[in-house]
């Protein structure tokens, strides 16, 4: 199947639409709850984010309106879903990283994370993927524990690095 | 202004403050090299180190990555026929013709000296208007700042995309997403769904991230060619090409003006005025200045008048804190969680902090000339980097970047969540550029949008009583039919 510019429009609009829709369902809910969504200038904290998601859906129906009158919908380049799984699997590997950073830690997590994009990039040399990995991570938690102070995340095995500054 | 800025001359000289120019500079080229990257990208990964400075050295440390980073597009734009960043694009018109003819140094030196002569311009303008704009604004209320804040996101909205109705639609979005956590009048809590790292919203940095930073890696990760190691001849500048550069003065204050023109505007930036310089310097051009062919003439246009730009774009940042693109406006967050307020309060409550800007500013300038021309060759080596090795250390560099800021995973879950919202955004072709400035501008409009209806006896027609706030409706209505009118224009088969 091929995506087309369309296709990412409409799912951006959806997208818009929804974001919308929350506004809506929290000044019905939790701003009136809270005694906010009515009132003056002063009380009322709903007032602007409800005028702007207004707009917002104003905005989508002139843009649908306009395109359906140009017929720019025809138009636009086409995209192969096989083109995304690399992506998706780039998105995957940092979603990954992320969710596992607290629990693997900082000192595992990191260079598995570079090593699997590497990969995913097309590197194949067997030195090369485990020295990068290794260099880039020591390097950084450098920077950040040494340099910025930061404690990075030693995870369940609580691995940290002993720097001798 | 002249005594701050004498202060000021003490604050900016000392050892610390100018390891972090120069070490700024080095950045700067560094991200803006290699294709992909640029000064935004370079401001948003060192960031988290900046806020823990004192604010001078944070903002020379940015600024100084600001300025290195748009020029640094040009060495990649000579070398290579890629430019660095879009604000080099113009450059590889006479900068390659250049090196094909065996003057790629001459050409990274004349990029060089012409963006640092372009720069010192662009703080000269920067020092005389800023002052001046922000004593105006300073009888500036809430109904000016509202609609201020209005021709901001209007402007750039505008000008990003070939479709008015997706930047509006961009920044709106933006707009929202900065109502998120506690509202300032009724302290209530807006859209944090009982969850407390929603308090005080998402931090701008792990939005700006997102959208710029993780969504462009991905990008580049369905490129062609991640394995392959670019054959780069290795060159040496020398600082006779300032002489060389000096030899264009004309086409040097032309495009320097142009410049600083441009970067004033919000939302135009370099890659309008480094073209715009570019055409206006082609058709001044003598007869014996083969435009296209390897002109210096034409490198000196471009290279001048992007540097420039970011002179230009500090004038309305500084003074009115509407920020003119997402680089800038990323600098007036780190103002703004330094303490620092950008507007006329900074001007009359921190003239030495300004004025230190300014000074650092022109600083970074000369730093970029020295160190441009003594450390081309380490940037010609770096171009030799595969990307298949960059693109995860950068991705890593954007995951601790973000938690550093608050070491918090749930900002890292922000900036990928942005990083999506980035990806979808660019496949429909809605510019990303409205949503940061609409996060920056957001509080302000709103703010002062309900502290309007607060003073206002007769509702929103209190921004036609007041001249200002008038002529600013205006102009919001220029825009927008200036939009149409071109949208209009180029729809047309």
């Amino acid at each position: 199947m091929d995506l087309k510019q369309k296709h990412a429009e409409y799912l951006a609009y959806a997208f818009l639409l929804a974001v919308v829709g929350v506004v809506f369902q929290q000044i019905a809910t939790s701003f009136a709850e809270q005694g906010i969504a009515s009132g003056g200038p002063f009380d009322n904290a709903a007032a602007y984010p409800r005028a702007v998601a207004i707009l917002i859906v104003i905005l989508i129906a002139l843009q649908l309106a306009v395109s359906f009158v140009a017929r720019r919908r025809e138009g636009g380049e086409t995209l192969s879903l096989t083109h995304l799984a690399c992506p998706a699997a780039g998105l995957a590997i940092l979603f990954a990283y992320i969710w596992s950073l607290n629990w693997l830690g900082y000192h595992i997590a990191t260079p598995s994370m570079i090593a699997a994009l590497m990969i995913l990039g097309g590197s194949r040399r067997i030195a090369e993927i485990l020295i990068v990995p290794v260099a880039a991570s020591l390097l950084m938690a450098f920077a950040f524990e040494v340099v910025l102070k930061i404690v990075l995340p030693g995870g369940v095995f609580k691995l940290h690095i002993l720097w001798p500054f | 202004m002249v005594d701050h800025l004498t202060q000021a001359v003490g604050l900016v000289f000392t050892p610390w403050s100018l390891l972090l120019t120069f070490a700024g500079v080095l950045v700067g080229l560094l991200v803006g090299v290699l294709p992909g990257l640029g000064p935004l990208m370079g401001i948003i990964l060192l960031l988290p180190f900046a806020v823990t400075l004192d604010p001078i050295p944070a903002m020379g440390f940015l600024l100084a990555i600001f300025v290195g980073g748009s020029c640094g597009g040009s060495i990649s734009a000579i070398l290579l026929r890629i430019p660095g960043t879009p604000l080099a694009a113009a450059t590889l018109f006479d900068g390659y013709p250049m090196a094909k003819k065996g003057r790629a140094a001459d050409a990274i030196g004349i990029a060089i000296a012409a963006s640092s002569v372009g720069g010192l311009f662009g703080g000269l303008v920067l020092i005389v208007a800023a002052p001046s704009l922000a004593a105006f604004a300073s009888d500036f209320s809430a109904p000016e700042f509202a609609m201020l804040a209005i021709t901001g996101l209007l402007a750039i909205a505008v000008i990003s995309s070939s479709s008015l109705l997706k930047g509006i639609m961009a920044g709106c979005f933006g707009l929202l997403l900065a109502t998120i956590g506690t509202d300032e009048f009724s302290t209530g809590y807006r859209f944090t769904f009982d969850n407390f790292n929603m308090l005080n919203g998402f931090h701008i940095v792990s939005i700006v991230v997102g959208l710029f930073a993780v969504s462009e890696m991905i990008i580049q990760l369905m490129g062609p060619g991640l394995t392959n190691k670019p054959n780069v001849p290795m060159v040496r500048p020398g600082f006779s090409s300032l002489v060389l550069t000096l030899r264009h003065w004309g086409n040097l204050l032309r495009s320097s003006a142009i410049g600083t023109f441009f970067g004033s505007l919000p939302g135009a930036g370099g890659v309008i005025s480094s073209f715009t310089s570019y055409a206006v310097a082609k058709g001044l051009a003598k007869p014996d200045e083969l435009y296209g062919e390897g002109a210096e003439g034409g490198v000196v246009a471009t290279e001048s008048a992007n540097n420039a730009t970011i002179g230009g774009a500090m004038v309305p940042s500084l003074a009115l804190g509407i920020p003119g693109d997402p680089t800038t406006a990323v600098l007036i967050s780190v103002l703004l969680i330094l303490g620092l307020f950008p507007g006329p309060t900074m001007f009359e409550h921190s003239p030495d902090i300004v004025a230190g800007v300014f000074v650092i500013y022109l600083l970074c300038n000369v730093a970029l000339l020295v160190i441009g021309i003594l450390t081309t060759p380490l940037f010609v080596w770096v171009l030799r980097v595969r990307k298949v090795n960059l693109i995860p250390i950068v991705l890593l560099m954007c995951v601790l970047g973000t938690f550093a800021l608050q070491s918090s995973v749930f900002d890292l879950f922000v900036m990928f969540g942005f990083g999506l919202i980035g990806l979808l955004f660019r496949a429909a072709n809605i510019p990303l550029s409205p949503i940061v400035i609409g996060v920056i501008l957001g509080p302000l409009l709103e703010n002062n949008m309900r502290r309007t209806l607060l003073i206002s006896d007769n509702g929103l027609w209190i921004f036609l009583d007041r001249p200002v706030a008038a002529a600013l409706i205006l102009i919001n209505i220029a825009l927008i039919g200036g939009a149409i009118w071109f949208n209009l224009r180029t729809s047309r088969p």
